[in-house]
């Protein structure tokens, strides 16, 4: 087995890095924009763009690996002049593989991409659009050290501090970064890079214990995502939680956009011209009212009462019983996103609240 | 690890060989196939036309090893009201074949009964064919078929051919004659139930039609003392993929079309949703 590395980078010393790896790879990094928003932004130029590891990234890195709308396959369409004829074809259309490293990303966004990995590369079908994306993807991801408001990665166990999935994974130490090696293209960039990195020391190494150790106590949220977990398999969640939250969704999608592991799609064919177009897939989200509406408009799913209840029992109880672990990374941005308050942290305080008074009257 | 397969969302195009309206709202197709899909029972295909989209459609032909493909579209939404309009030569887009469908193993040496209600006998057909087709290997066959009216029955004539093997009984139903000639009985599918010669350690039930009759139906046969697990429901999802990861198909932790459609009632029965 590789034992991961610990080293340690001079502050000054990322950027020039980077501009080592942007000869080879396309970079990828939160940069705050002139409207103040921080994203995930395509770097075309290091030394004219502000890398922003201050802020959490208003979305998260989903949209590289599954984006928006991503085209699946071109039909074409051949008439025959003479006999008016049609002839209809489908060629598949894959997405280019760009060798990208991305840089600050949190853990909870790096945890969500492990998820995203299982749903389109080891669950069913394996999906080559999604594949073609992620192969050759580094990943230098930046713990924690001050969770931002609205985080509850501590909760769902997918942060602040990473021990596996991120190739680096920078701790800031004030003046230096602690890194750590993680997959083999991490430690094989350490080694190709070596220049930039020394050997991390003991009092190195005790301030990456000191960091992540105060980075747990500073959250702010206090969510039990385990007991909601619990709870929702042993049925004890009372319909009216359900009811009333759905009464509050406002059919806006937003919580299934901004959230790193909701990945469901629909197809829909886009006409280009008279000669063909493209089929492609966009992103859907379970909450809309006519997500499982049928052809002839029967819905399985009671709108008014239940929409939401596919959203929160994915996350938090197939998931579980799938994977052993929920698919919510704990981000927070479902808490920014939806201003009807239909987010995970209401949810789950909503249904723990129920579930004590339900101790409570020896139910 | 499976291999990936880079063409699972690019449907291949298929020359329609033969197409009739069966109603005013429902057109039989017979393909020829490239080669053969080698399907089983209760699977489905994704049909497409480019430019107006795609939809989940049963399969309703026997399974073997042959390249015809049988579909019987009705007219509901957007792509199947286009498909209404194809002809003989035209091309339709398939993917396919999906879902787990039905073992026929599991019928072996058993006594069955289908209850059919409207376009649920469509899927049903791909099953009967070959119990019909390989009659010693299974028990007695009842089939019970209901539609609305004498014009809305779905392979009436083929009804009535099933119904001269040995070993078969096929009750065919409508609600309401309108005033047309029938050869069949007035009322619902689950009337027949309660008088059916029926072993219920020896039979396995298979249902698909609307939500509503499943209710009615899983009365009927649980009054007869036919137990969960040897009921088959064949459930109808809004699809987009066909391969479990769209997310429109699920219910609670299934998808519909990876561990469906075809379901032991058992198996999903407790599941919120799965019967409505």
């Amino acid at each position: 087995m590789m034992m991961n590395k610990n080293l340690v980078m001079n502050k000054d010393y990322l950027v020039p890095l980077l501009r080592k790896l942007a000869k080879t790879h396309r970079l990828v990094a939160p940069v705050r924009n002139e409207y103040g928003d921080t994203l995930f932004t395509i770097i075309t130029d290091l030394d004219r763009t502000e890398i922003d590891l201050d802020h959490q990234p208003q979305a998260s890195l989903k949209p590289y690996f599954f984006p928006q709308t991503d085209t699946l396959c071109r039909y074409v369409i051949d008439c025959d002049p003479a006999t008016g004829a049609m002839d209809y074809s489908f060629h598949v259309q894959l997405p280019q593989n760009r060798p990208t490293v991305y840089v600050g990303v949190r853990s909870c966004d790096m945890f969500a991409v492990m998820y995203t990995d299982m749903v389109f590369l080891h669950e069913h079908e394996r999906d080559v659009y999604y594949k073609q994306r992620r192969d050759n993807a580094i990943f230098i991801t930046i713990a924690c050290n001050t969770p931002f408001d609205n985080c509850f990665c501590n909760a769902t166990r997918s942060g602040p501090f990473l021990e596996s999935g991120f190739d680096l994974q920078l701790t800031d130490l004030g003046d230096r970064w602690f890194v750590e090696t993680g997959r083999a293209r991490g430690a094989g960039l350490t080694e190709d890079w070596a220049c930039f990195f020394r050997p991390a020391d003991e009092a190195d190494k005790r301030a990456q214990f000191q960091a992540e150790l105060e980075a747990r106590g500073r959250f702010k949220q206090l969510v039990h995502v385990d007991l909601a977990s619990k709870l929702l398999a042993e049925d004890k969640v009372p319909e009216s939680i359900f009811r009333d939250l759905s009464s509050r969704c406002q059919d806006c999608g937003g919580c299934a956009f901004i959230c790193p592991t909701c990945t469901c799609f629909n197809i829909t064919d886009q006409p280009r011209d008279e000669a063909g177009g493209e089929r492609v897939r966009s992103w859907d989200a379970c909450t809309f009212s006519g997500f499982t509406a049928m052809a002839g408009g029967h819905n399985s799913v009671d709108v008014e009462t239940g929409r939401i209840r596919r959203r929160f029992l994915h996350k938090l109880q197939y998931d579980v019983d799938r994977h052993g672990r929920p698919s919510c990374v704990g981000c927070g941005r479902c808490v920014g996103m939806c201003f009807g308050g239909v987010d995970m942290i209401r949810f789950i305080s909503m249904i723990s609240e129920a579930g004590e008074n339900g101790a409570e009257a020896g139910e | 690890m499976k291999p990936i397969n880079p063409h699972v969302l690019t449907p291949t195009m298929v020359r329609i060989k033969e197409a009739a309206d069966m109603t005013g709202h429902e057109r039989f197709f017979r393909l020829r196939l490239p080669r053969p899909l080698g399907h089983r029972p209760g699977q489905f295909v994704m049909v497409s036309v480019p430019g107006i989209g795609e939809a989940p459609i049963s399969i309703c032909c026997g399974p073997g090893d042959h390249d015809r493909l049988e579909l019987l579209v009705r007219s509901a939404g957007s792509l199947t009201m286009v498909l209404q309009r194809l002809e003989t030569g035209d091309q339709m887009g398939i993917r396919g074949p999906f879902g787990t469908g039905f073992d026929l193993a599991d019928f072996e040496g058993r006594d069955v009964l289908f209850v059919a209600g409207g376009l649920g006998l469509a899927p049903l057909r791909s099953l009967i064919e070959p119990l019909i087709l390989d009659r010693q290997r299974f028990g007695r066959i009842t089939i019970i078929s209901g539609c609305r009216t004498p014009a809305e029955e779905l392979f009436g004539r083929e009804m009535r051919t099933w119904a001269r093997a040995p070993g078969i009984r096929v009750i065919r139903l409508v609600n309401d004659t309108a005033h047309l000639p029938w050869d069949g009985e007035v009322g619902l599918v689950t009337a027949p139930i309660a008088g059916l010669d029926m072993d219920p350690a020896a039979t396995l039930a298979v249902l698909c039609g609307p939500p509503v009759m499943y209710k009615f139906v899983i009365m009927e046969l649980a009054a007869r003392g036919l137990a969960h697990d040897r009921i088959f429901i064949d459930l109808e999802r809004r699809m987009r993929c066909g391969i479990g990861k769209c997310g429109h198909c699920q219910i609670n932790h299934l998808t519909c079309c990876q561990d469906g459609p075809v379901f032991r009632l058992s198996s999903v029965e407790s599941l919120p949703e799965a019967l409505a």
